[in-house]
């Protein structure tokens, strides 16, 4: 009997002494955490896209409620989500247009030039450091799919002709891709922006004729015949301001290489065949 | 001064914790995909283990040896640590909350680690003295967080050349991996 | 109701197979598979261990506060592994000495807590002894399989009994720890394989 009895109350013991440490010490050591932050960070999306500047979802929750971040400052949330934090805060909060991502270069394989073969690691970040990468025009896209990889949203994917391709419903305009790339190719637009230039290269357009079929040559043709004044040259580049543009056309009739579009939103080609 | 020496070599390397005793596998299959990872599970560990283990060889001559109960070791022991764990997550948060913000969501992952309740098994059964209890303790879970760190780094490596046949990819590259480096650890056999 | 004890037992020997699916478990495969001997027996503690932490947290599920529940788990562990222990220490000695410390080390195997926190504080008894002891099998089932090939191909054996040629000088490689993660990492690999070619077939 006295075994048993010394098993039970020693393990009794121990268990309750731990019990009771744990218990004081959860009372000293209390950490404040206000209630809100919990809430908020439960409204937003979740990613950690980083895409707001903060650390993580968490992160931004906690500057929103000290009143350190807007309520909209989630570019991943929709406008009813900044309106849902912003009421339960009891703030206010102004709209912002929403942005996506689009490509600036169109110098897909039949059209751009490739100085050498790269076998290295497939990731654009790694074959920038061999040479400056192994396409011609030191400006344009490599084609390795880091900011694919990069994507929060998977609403990035590789496109047949060796380019990327945003599906324009599911980007949410966090800016990853962007910091991810490092040519920084993928430039955020606002979503009614009506005509751009894709393409990020600032050679004089004697070198881009050499080296690509489809870059801007920085012509200027589109400057001119533009009626709004809504295009501008800075160094050799073709650049659209989305605040005066009206999506007239004049200028894609007048490139001479077609680089200067109207911008389609595009959705994912595999959900449109579904 | 050289036993321990030595001793800190063979917890190290020799009879490292992971590659040749087998305890502490899962972390490593599971948390090197990343090297950030794999350095705040390696600290955690050398944290907990350490403490775990000097508090459960005190508990085990104060307590089980003197009432005798040895035979409830078992139960002790993974009750001890787990308390253990939870008070140093309370402290943590509270005094040093960057240190919390680094390692805290590993800590609860330990409690139930094989290495930390092996290691202080193993302190009883290889019957050492309090010193030697607290060397061997921090030598194996130094040990532990170096395969860690060899391991995040060689799989980051593997991940991004992509060269890994799709049958072996994930885990089975890993563990073939740490055979590997088991057997160049093994090579310092003969040494202790 | 039957028919769900009968599913919850068989998905431990393919389909939810511990070791080989989710690499739950691992630490006691490698160390114990040297020999079948060994691997049974510590199949077979697993598995007493396994049924009784299940049925007993699947007992007391309603009573346990949520914030108290890992704690009163591994009690409840560590506890079936003592028992274990003791009798094993009494009437298999031998085992017991081959075992050594991964007896105690039942009680921090993957399986068990991960059995325990993801299915029977969810579910009834019946249905958690079923689970226990599917599970269970099927991690001795899966020692056995790795076990088998490094008795076969390390020392010859099979079960203390010779199977290769008298010649055969054993793959010594495969008896020593860097082997055992090599051999588990390919079975890994091929268990992979044919589990995407079943599931090929089957979509």
């Amino acid at each position: 009997m006295e075994p048993v009895l010394t098993a039970i109350l020693t393990v009794g013991a121990i268990g309750m002494l731990a019990g009771l440490i744990l218990g004081v010490t959860a009372k000293i050591f209390y950490v404040h955490v206000d209630p809100r932050i919990g809430h908020v960070a439960d409204i937003l999306p979740g990613a950690n896209c980083g895409g707001c500047g903060y650390a993580g979802c968490t992160d931004l929750a906690a500057a929103i409620v000290q009143g350190n971040a807007p309520a909209n400052a989630c570019k991943a949330a929709s406008d009813e989500l900044a309106q849902k934090i912003a009421s339960m805060l009891g703030i206010s909060v102004d709209q912002q247009e929403r942005q996506v991502a689009q490509i600036f270069c169109h110098g897909d394989a039949a059209h751009a030039q490739r100085k050498f073969v790269y076998l290295g690691i497939q990731d654009c970040r790694a074959a920038q450091l061999v040479s400056g990468g192994d396409k011609a025009c030191t400006y344009g896209c490599l084609g390795l799919g880091t900011c694919v990889q990069g994507c929060f949203f998977g609403a990035l994917h590789m496109g047949p002709n060796g380019l990327p391709v945003v599906d324009t419903e599911l980007c949410t305009g966090c800016g990853s891709c962007t910091k991810i790339c490092p040519r920084h190719i993928p430039k955020l637009i606002p979503v009614s922006q009506k005509a751009a230039a894709f393409c990020s290269s600032h050679d004089a357009g004697k070198v881009v004729k050499e080296i690509c079929e489809v870059g801007c040559i920085g012509c200027g043709l589109c400057k001119k015949v533009c009626p709004e004044n809504a295009v501008e040259i800075d160094k050799f580049l073709s650049v659209v301001d989305p605040a005066k543009c009206t999506g007239c056309g004049k200028c894609f009739e007048k490139c001479p290489t077609g680089i200067i579009q109207s911008v389609v939103l595009t959705r994912d080609l595999k959900k449109k065949a579904a | 001064m050289q036993d321990y020496l030595l001793m800190i070599v063979a917890a190290m390397f020799i009879n490292n914790i992971v590659l040749i005793r087998f305890m502490g596998n899962c972390p490593v299959v599971g948390v090197t995909s990343s090297y950030e990872s794999a350095v705040g599970m390696g600290a955690a560990v050398i944290f907990v283990a350490t403490m775990a283990g000097t508090t459960c060889w005190i508990i085990q001559k104060t307590i089980l040896e003197v009432l005798g109960i040895e035979y409830l070791q078992t139960l002790v022991f993974i009750l001890v640590i787990a308390a253990l764990v939870q008070f140093v997550e309370i402290l943590m948060q509270k005094v040093a909350p960057p240190l919390y913000r680094a390692l805290g969501i590993f800590l609860p992952l330990i409690t139930t680690n094989c290495m930390v309740f092996g290691v202080s098994v193993l302190n009883i059964k290889e019957e050492h003295s309090f010193m030697q209890t607290l060397i061997f303790s921090l030598a194996s879970a130094v040990g532990f967080a170096l395969v860690l760190l060899f391991m995040a780094g060689l799989r980051e490596r593997m991940d991004a050349t992509g060269r890994v046949p799709s049958l072996l990819r994930g885990v089975p590259i890993t563990l073939i991996t740490a055979g590997m480096m088991g057997l160049s650890f093994a090579g310092l056999l003969g040494m202790a | 109701m039957a028919a769900r004890i009968v599913n919850e037992f068989t998905k431990g020997f393919w389909k939810e197979i511990a070791p080989l699916r989710f690499a739950l478990g691992i630490c006691p495969s490698l160390a114990v598979s040297t020999k079948v001997e060994s691997a049974l027996g510590m199949g077979f503690a697993v598995v007493f261990v396994l049924c009784m932490s299940n049925v007993l947290i699947s007992a007391v599920r309603n009573l346990v506060p949520d914030k108290v529940r890992i704690a009163v788990f591994i009690s409840i562990i560590a506890t079936g592994v003592v028992i274990v222990e003791l009798v094993m220490q009494a009437y298999f000695y031998p085992l017991f000495l081959v075992l050594g410390i991964w007896i105690p080390l039942i009680v921090v195997n993957c399986i068990v807590l991960g059995r325990a926190e993801a299915f029977a504080r969810k579910n009834t008894i019946p249905l958690s002894l079923s689970d226990g002891m599917g599970m269970g099998l099927g991690f001795t089932l899966s020692l056995v399989v790795i076990s088998s090939i490094r008795e076969i191909l390390g020392s010859g054996t099979w079960l203390g009994m010779l199977v290769m040629p008298e010649a055969y000088p054993g793959f010594g490689f495969l008896l020593r720890p860097p082997g055992a993660f090599v051999i588990f990492g390919l079975i890994l690999g091929i268990m992979n394989v044919i589990s995407a070619r079943i599931e090929k077939k089957t979509a």
